[in-house]
This record gives C-alpha cells, structure tokens and sequence, in this order.
C-alpha cells in the first residue's frame, strides 16, 4: 500500500511557480527516486514533502494523516525523516553524539531528569547510546563514533547523517541528493547502505543527480521538469522515455542518461 | 589533528582540586573582606553557569541578563525584608519571578535572531533599569534597597562571612553540577544541537522555539538565584548594581570562557570579578597600582570579549582544551 | 493643555527626534553594508560631543572649526574601528560581531574616560541670538541649530546615494552585497565607508547637542539604544526610515511627557523598540516581512 501521496501539490516562489501540481505515491518498503534536470523543482517539493516548506496548493498524506502544513518536528514523530544537501550535522559534537540527537523525537527525558540523572533518564540514555552505536555501524562509520563531525571526511558525513536520520525511527527517510560529492567508492558504499535500510522496513524517497546511483537502486522514478511531473515508473522504462530524454537534452549539463 | 570527545578524566580531577581549594579557603582566612570578595565570586559563577548554558551551548545572547539578577534580588528582599516571610522563601520566588520575567521576555523574542535578539534583551534590560528606579515603594528607588537579612535556614541566621561564602559556594557548585548533567543530557543535546544548525535540529524533531525558550528561562532563573544571594549576603542592592553594565559583565564572562564549556565562563567569571579586587587575592598591592587596575577595568572587560571573538573564539575553554592536548593527556 | 504648550512639546520632540534620527541614519547605514547591528554607535556620538569639547576648550579653536575637527576625528575613529575590530572577524558571523562590537564600546568610552575624565563637559550656544518665539512657544536657537543641522545631514546624505557612484555602490551593497562584489563594487571598502559615515553623522549629532545637554564618557549607550529604538522602527536598512523612525520617536517621548507622565519617560523609546521588534520587526516603513531576519 502506499505510505506517501503527494496530492496535485504547487508552490509559488515569488510569483514562478516551483512544482505545479505534481502528484504521485510511495510505497511502502520501496526506493523511490526524484529527478530532474536543474531548476525542474525537485529541491522545493523535497523541501514540502519534508514540511521544511509549505505548498501553496494541494495535500500530502502520509500513513493516511494528512500531514499538509504541519511543523517539521511533528512529522519527524509521525516517522518522516530527512538528511539535507549540505549537511547540516551538528559540528561540535562527535559523530555518537550527533546520532543520538537524531534520538530526540523518539525519547522524552526533560531537563529536570537530565540535570538530575535520574535513573530512568540514566535508562534512557543508556538505550540511546547502545542505538546510536547500532546505526553507526549499520552505516559502516563506527570507528568514528568519538569524532567530531566537524573532522569527519565528507563522504562519511553523509553517511553519519543518514545515521542521525535513522535515529529517528522513520518509516520514510528522504535522502536530498546523498551522492553530491562523493566519489565511486563512497556511492557504492552508499548504495549498499541504503538496500540495508530498505531491508529494515524502510521506505526511501532519493533525490539524486548521479543517474548511475539512480538506476541502480530504485524501485521506481519520478521525473519532474519545470515544476511538472512528465514521467514515472520503473528504471528501466524511465530510461527509454522519449519525453525524459528531451527534457535532458535541452539543458547543458545533461546527466549521463 | 583529530578531536575527540568524551569526559577527560583530567579535567575531573582539576575540578576536585578546585573544590578541595574551595573548602580550604575559609579554613584559611577570617578576613572578612577576602571571604566577601569570593562569595561575590561565587555569585558572579551562578550567573554566568546561565550565561554558559544560554551562550556558549545554545548559541543566543542576552544582553539584560542583569535585569533578571536585579529581579531575583529586589523580588528576594521584598519577600523577606518587607513581607517578613521566611527566608528560604526569598530566593524560590525570585527564581520564580525571574524565570517568568524570562519566559514572557523569551516567548515573542526567540522568534528573532541574532542582534534582534540581542536588541530586545537590552531594552528589556534598561526598561527594568527604569523601573527599579521609579517603582520606589517596592525597591527603594535610586536610594537602594537596605538592611536586607542576612541568609537563615532553619531559623539559624547565617550572619558570618564564611558561613555566607559556604552557602554561595555550596549553591554554585550545586548548579555547576546540575548545569554539567543537563549539557550531556537529552535536552543538552537539544540546545547544542542548535548552536550548530537549526535545520539540522528540526529534522530530529527537536522543536527548536520551545528549547530556545527553555533555556532562556533556566538562565534567567540562575540569574535571579545568584540575584537573590547578593541581596542577602550583600545585605543592600541599588538599581546601579543591575544595569546594562553589568549585563555586558556577564555576557563578557560567559564570552571569554568559552563555548561548550561551564569550567571555562566560571574560571573567567573568577578572574574578571577579581580584577577590582585584586587586592584581596593579592597581598601586598600598592594602593596606586589598585586604583589603576581599577580604572581600566572595563578597558579589561571589553578588549577581553573583543579579542576572544576575534582570535581565540573558544576562549579560555578553548586554551585550556589545547593546552591539554599540547600535554599529550589522552582524553578518555 | 493649551496650544503653546503643546508646541513647545511639540519642539522639544523635533529636537530630540534629530538627534535620534542622526544616530538611527548611523545603524541603518553600517547594517545596509554588513548586516550587522554596531552595538558602538551610541559612542561615537558621545565622541563628537568630547572630542569637540576638547577642539574647543583645549586646542583653543573657534567653534565651528572644533565641531569639524570633533566631527572629523570621530570619523578616522569609526573608520579604525572598522579596520581593527570588525574586519578581522571576516566570517561576519552576527553574534561575534554583535560582541565585538559591545567590547568596543566599552573599550571607547573607557578610553574617553582616562583623556577627558569624568565630569560633565558643555559646549556655548552656536549662536548667540535670542530664540525665536513662534505662536507664544519659545524655539530655542540651538534647537533650530540642531534640526538644520539634521536636515542638512540628510540633505548631504541623499545627494550621495543618490547623486555620486559612491552612494550608487553603498545602495547596491544594501540590495545584496554578493551581487555587488560580482559587479566588481570593492564591498570591503564601502563597509569602511559606511563606519566612517556613520561615526560622523552620530558625531554630529553629539557635537550638536552639547551645548543643551552637555555630554560625558557614559553618555552613549542610551542615545545608542534610541538610536536603534528609531531605526528598528522606521525600519532596519532604509535612510528614509530612519530619519522618519527618528523623528517619530521623538515626538512620541514628547507627547508621552505631556499626555502621561515624564517619570517614564526613558522607558517609551525601549517600550516602542520590544513592540515593534515583536509585533513588526521591519518597522513602520518595511515592506518585507520576518524572512530577511
């Protein structure tokens, strides 16, 4: 069944209209990919799907919520999680600590708790950190778990952040493009990491620039171009679709399709 | 070089020394204007402990945190001078009415950023200033408050200095501590997590208005605490001991410590409170060399936060951090 | 409450609106060129008033000229301080600056303190005319002085944005300053330029009003407070908004003395400045809403 509809939604920036009423779903347990050539909107219905954004027109429906202007940190709890372009890891803090924030949404210590190391707070933190250590090496990067995220390689911080991502227990992780800058070894890895997600019973909707990475991995594809769905199905159809390929082929930095 | 995190036992056993010093002082000295000095010192620690958790975790400023130690000490004295309640009734109210001044300061201010922030804070500041001048039936007006009671507990009125400098002392490592558990706790997370990126923060869920709120509240709360304590062991506040001043004092603290850090802004607290009383730390201090110490206090305080900002933005917490590495001390 | 009474209020508010508008012009230009809040502006308005004071009494010069030199000097201050405390700090990340800037402060009027000491410094009438009676209200001539001043300020002001490349590159920094750079507008060189002019216009503004009000080392922060009080509300990083958040501002202090009480009077610039902050950060004259904070 479906675990995400996007319901004919729009967003207008300034008067231009950024997605124009894309709609389309996600099913459970599935890698769905979104792409497009540059400026098609897949960063702003990324940005709406995630509720870092609100869309002008339309619903998104989740798990049969509609989850439609609700606060980012709600649709965390609900089991919506993302990792962002540039990575917005928390710097000062190592790569342990970094993932069990990710944590946050799905445990409930007060600060009263926490500055008096109550046992169940204690508990709890025990917990997280045995967690924390889990994803860390589901992801491969455990033996930088006392690291500052700050020193950490680029690729492996994207790893950490799908990491952190995870740490929220979501039933939908959004991945806005985590192959930007990493080199074959790392998408590999990468690639490999995320069947292990989807294995564990999780959804992943990817938006990705790296065609190779793209084909490779997903279920199934939407392809937006200005702001309008023109394709979606399985890899290998979206590959040989004459509208896809002219779309492509009328910007300069064609991907390699 | 890679950092790594994690408790440096080190660091612990620095702290026991310092404690174990702390608890040797009063046995060392009588003199009254010594123990005054460092209680005041005490004092001055509780309010940057806020500062730290507001600045150097959380990633805001205040710069009317003086405002909230002024309600904390005209609230306490009120209470126990001119209501005549009990004394430890003084201090749970002003902490009260500090963290509610602080909450109704916070709830449409955190909605700004940065030096909009700052601004609403130092309005409030000086228009807490205005009011403490001119609501004169309840703080005495520009006179001062005097004849404020000594600290008492259990009806045991605590009137010598070393009791005075055991109560302060005894609060300040209490929230030092309580400060210590908070920071690594899940809500510390919380508020570290802003300091380093917001978006960031919201993908985990963290509802960053409310912890931004909360913090503020918990900092002005620690300053109407440490507000409450010099009134009493002061035993006289003015509407000059909360201005912006005196604001700017404590931001300087918190600043020249460091970020991430609570030993940094208590070990800079202890030594910019000291600078106009360097002679009760040092014996012997010509009296010409005190007055000019005393003069360029404030020249002190402000190249200190300036320069900090500029080249060592990790302040004294930082140099202590590098200097251990330099030791070669393998963190734990 | 009479008509002449009102005036006379009305005058008071005019005067010290100029005064406002002249430090709010100061935040609004160096915020137009970095982004960020000067927390030192209030100083250099108490160093046009002492180092005035100092042209005249101690140098010996006449007048106007201790007003250019006072005037002058503050503007070589504003430029230095730009040069060795905010420059530095080239991530121009807000909250450092936000500090940095309050450390100078401190550090200026400080350094006020030890040159010219503590007391209280005046500065003669700059004419020694009767003052002007307008509708049985008393304009005193230094007022006059004051808001021709100002309004030759603002005069001198819109000619340069509006009029000379200069004032074009300041505007285009304003508008979006990587725009700027990539047009080739040497960026660095006008955030110089805006501490300059900000020094002096709040410089003229000190130098100005010491005659009335006489000045001291600690007089800056609160001039500096309603200074920002009238450029928030006129609106943050608009000259227009300033000058008119300025004299608002003033007026509004004015009336609230003759309508309510002047045992608050202090308080209404700081009151105005958490209401708008809260109810509408981009003042009174913005357009954009919360997003560019």
């Amino acid at each position: 069944m479906s675990l995400l509809e996007v319901r004919q939604v729009l967003k207008r920036f300034d008067g231009l209209i950024a997605v124009d009423g894309a709609s389309f779903e996600v099913y459970e347990n599935t890698i769905k990919a979104l792409i497009g050539p540059n400026g098609a909107g897949k960063s702003t219905l990324f940005n709406v799907l995630t509720a870092f954004d609100s869309p002008d027109e339309g619903r998104i429906v989740f798990d049969g919520i509609d989850i439609t202007g609700f606060k980012p940190q709600r649709i965390v709890r609900l089991g919506i999680a993302r990792t962002f372009q540039n990575t917005q890891l928390f710097e000062e803090m190592t790569a342990l600590e970094n993932v069990m924030t990710g944590a946050h949404a799905v445990t409930k210590s007060g600060m009263l708790r926490g500055a008096f190391r109550l046992p169940s707070a204690v508990a709890e933190e025990r917990d997280i950190v045995e967690e924390a250590g889990r994803l860390l090496r589901l992801l491969g990067i455990e033996q930088w778990t006392d690291v500052y995220a700050s020193d950490m390689p680029h690729g492996l911080r994207r790893l950490l952040e799908i990491a952190r991502a995870l740490a929220t227990r979501p039933r939908l992780l959004c991945l806005d493009e985590p192959a930007a800058g990493l080199n074959t070894v790392e998408t590999a890895t990468l690639a490999e990491a995320l069947y292990r997600i989807r294995d564990k019973g999780v959804t992943i909707i990817v938006v990705e620039h790296d065609m190779g990475l793209v084909m490779e991995i997903s279920d199934e594809i939407v392809v937006l171009d200005r702001g309008q769905k023109i394709a979606e199905g399985p890899p290998r159809l979206i590959q040989k679709d004459p509208v896809v390929i002219a779309a492509y082929l009328g910007e300069d930095d064609s991907d390699d399709m | 070089m890679m950092r790594k995190g994690g408790v440096d036992l080190r660091i612990l056993v620095l702290l026991a020394l310092v404690m174990v010093s702390l608890c040797v002082v009063p046995l060392l000295t009588s003199d009254r204007y010594q123990l005054k000095v460092l209680t005041l010192v005490g004092i001055n620690v509780i309010t940057v402990t806020g500062m730290a958790l507001l600045f150097g975790f959380a990633g805001q400023v205040s710069l009317g945190h003086a405002a909230f130690v002024g309600i904390g000490a005209y609230t306490s004295a009120y209470v126990v001078s001119t209501l005549g309640w009990p004394w430890l009734i003084g201090p749970v109210a002003a902490v009260v009415v500090a963290a509610l001044g602080g909450f109704l300061l916070a709830l449409p201010s955190l909605r700004l950023r940065g030096h909009y922030l700052a601004m609403a804070t130092l309005g409030f500041g000086e228009i807490m200033r205005v009011v403490f001048v001119e609501a004169s039936a309840v703080t005495g007006g520009p006179d001062g408050f005097s004849g404020i009671p000594y600290p008492s507990l259990a009806g045991l009125e605590i009137d010598s200095p070393a009791g005075n400098y055991w109560l302060v002392w005894g609060v300040a490592v209490v929230s030092m501590v309580l400060s210590a558990n908070l920071v690594r706790s899940r809500s510390g997370r919380a508020m570290r997590a802003l300091h380093g990126s917001e978006s960031g923060a919201m993908a985990c869920g963290i509802d960053v208005t409310a912890v931004k709120v909360r913090v503020f509240v918990l900092s002005a709360a620690l300053a109407g605490l440490a507000g409450a304590l010099h009134a009493h062991v002061i035993g006289f506040i003015s509407p000059a001991s909360f201005s912006l001043h005196v604001s700017v004092l404590i931001v300087a603290m918190a600043v020249a410590g460091g970020t991430r850090s609570l030993v940094g802004p208590a070990l800079a607290a202890t030594l910019l409170t000291l600078i106009p009383y360097a002679d009760a730390v040092i014996p012997g201090l010509s009296r010409p060399l005190l007055d000019a110490i005393q003069a360029y206090q404030e020249d002190a305080y402000g190249l200190a936060i300036s320069a900090v900002m500029l080249f060592a933005p990790a302040g004294l917490a930082g140099l202590l951090r590098r200097a251990v590495a330099v030791r070669g001390w393998r963190l734990a | 409450m009479g008509g002449t009474e009102l005036l006379q209020f009305a005058f008071a508010g005019l005067k010290n609106g100029s005064i406002y508008a002249l430090v709010a012009l100061g935040f609004t230009l160096v915020y137009g060129a970095t982004g960020v809040i000067n927390f030192a502006q209030g100083e250099f308005y108490m160093l046009g008033g002492m180092l005035s004071v100092w042209a005249y009494a101690s140098l010996g010069l006449s007048l106007p000229l201790a007003g250019i030199v006072g005037i002058g000097a503050t503007a070589l201050v504003g430029g230095v301080f730009e040069f060795t405390a905010v420059r530095p700090r080239k991530d121009g990340d807000p909250l450092a600056l936000i500090i940095i800037t309050v450390g100078g402060s401190m550090m200026l009027s400080s350094m006020a303190r030890h040159r010219f000491g503590p007391t209280e410094r005046s500065l003669p009438q700059f004419s020694e005319r009767a003052n002007l009676t307008v509708a049985g209200a008393v304009l005193e001539m230094q007022t006059a002085w004051i808001v021709g001043l100002t309004a030759a300020a603002v005069a001198g002001l819109w000619y340069l944005y509006n009029r000379t490349s200069l004032g074009q590159a300041m505007r285009a920094c304003a508008v979006d300053r990587d725009a700027a750079r990539i047009v080739g507008i040497d960026t660095r060189l006008m955030v110089t330029v805006s501490f300059v002019l900000a020094a002096a216009l709040g410089a003229l503004a000190g130098f100005a009003v010491t005659p009335l009000t006489q000045t001291a080392f600690d007089v800056g922060p609160t001039v500096g407070i309603k200074g920002f009080a009238a450029a928030i509300l006129g609106g943050l990083g608009n000259p227009v908004a300033a000058v008119v958040g300025g004299l608002v501002l003033g007026m509004l202090e004015s009336m609230s003395i003759a309508f309510v009480s002047s045992t608050y009077k202090d308080a209404i610039a700081l009151v105005v400045l958490l209401v708008v902050l809260f109810v509408r950060p981009q003042g009174i004259m913005g357009r954009s809403g919360r997003r560019k904070m």
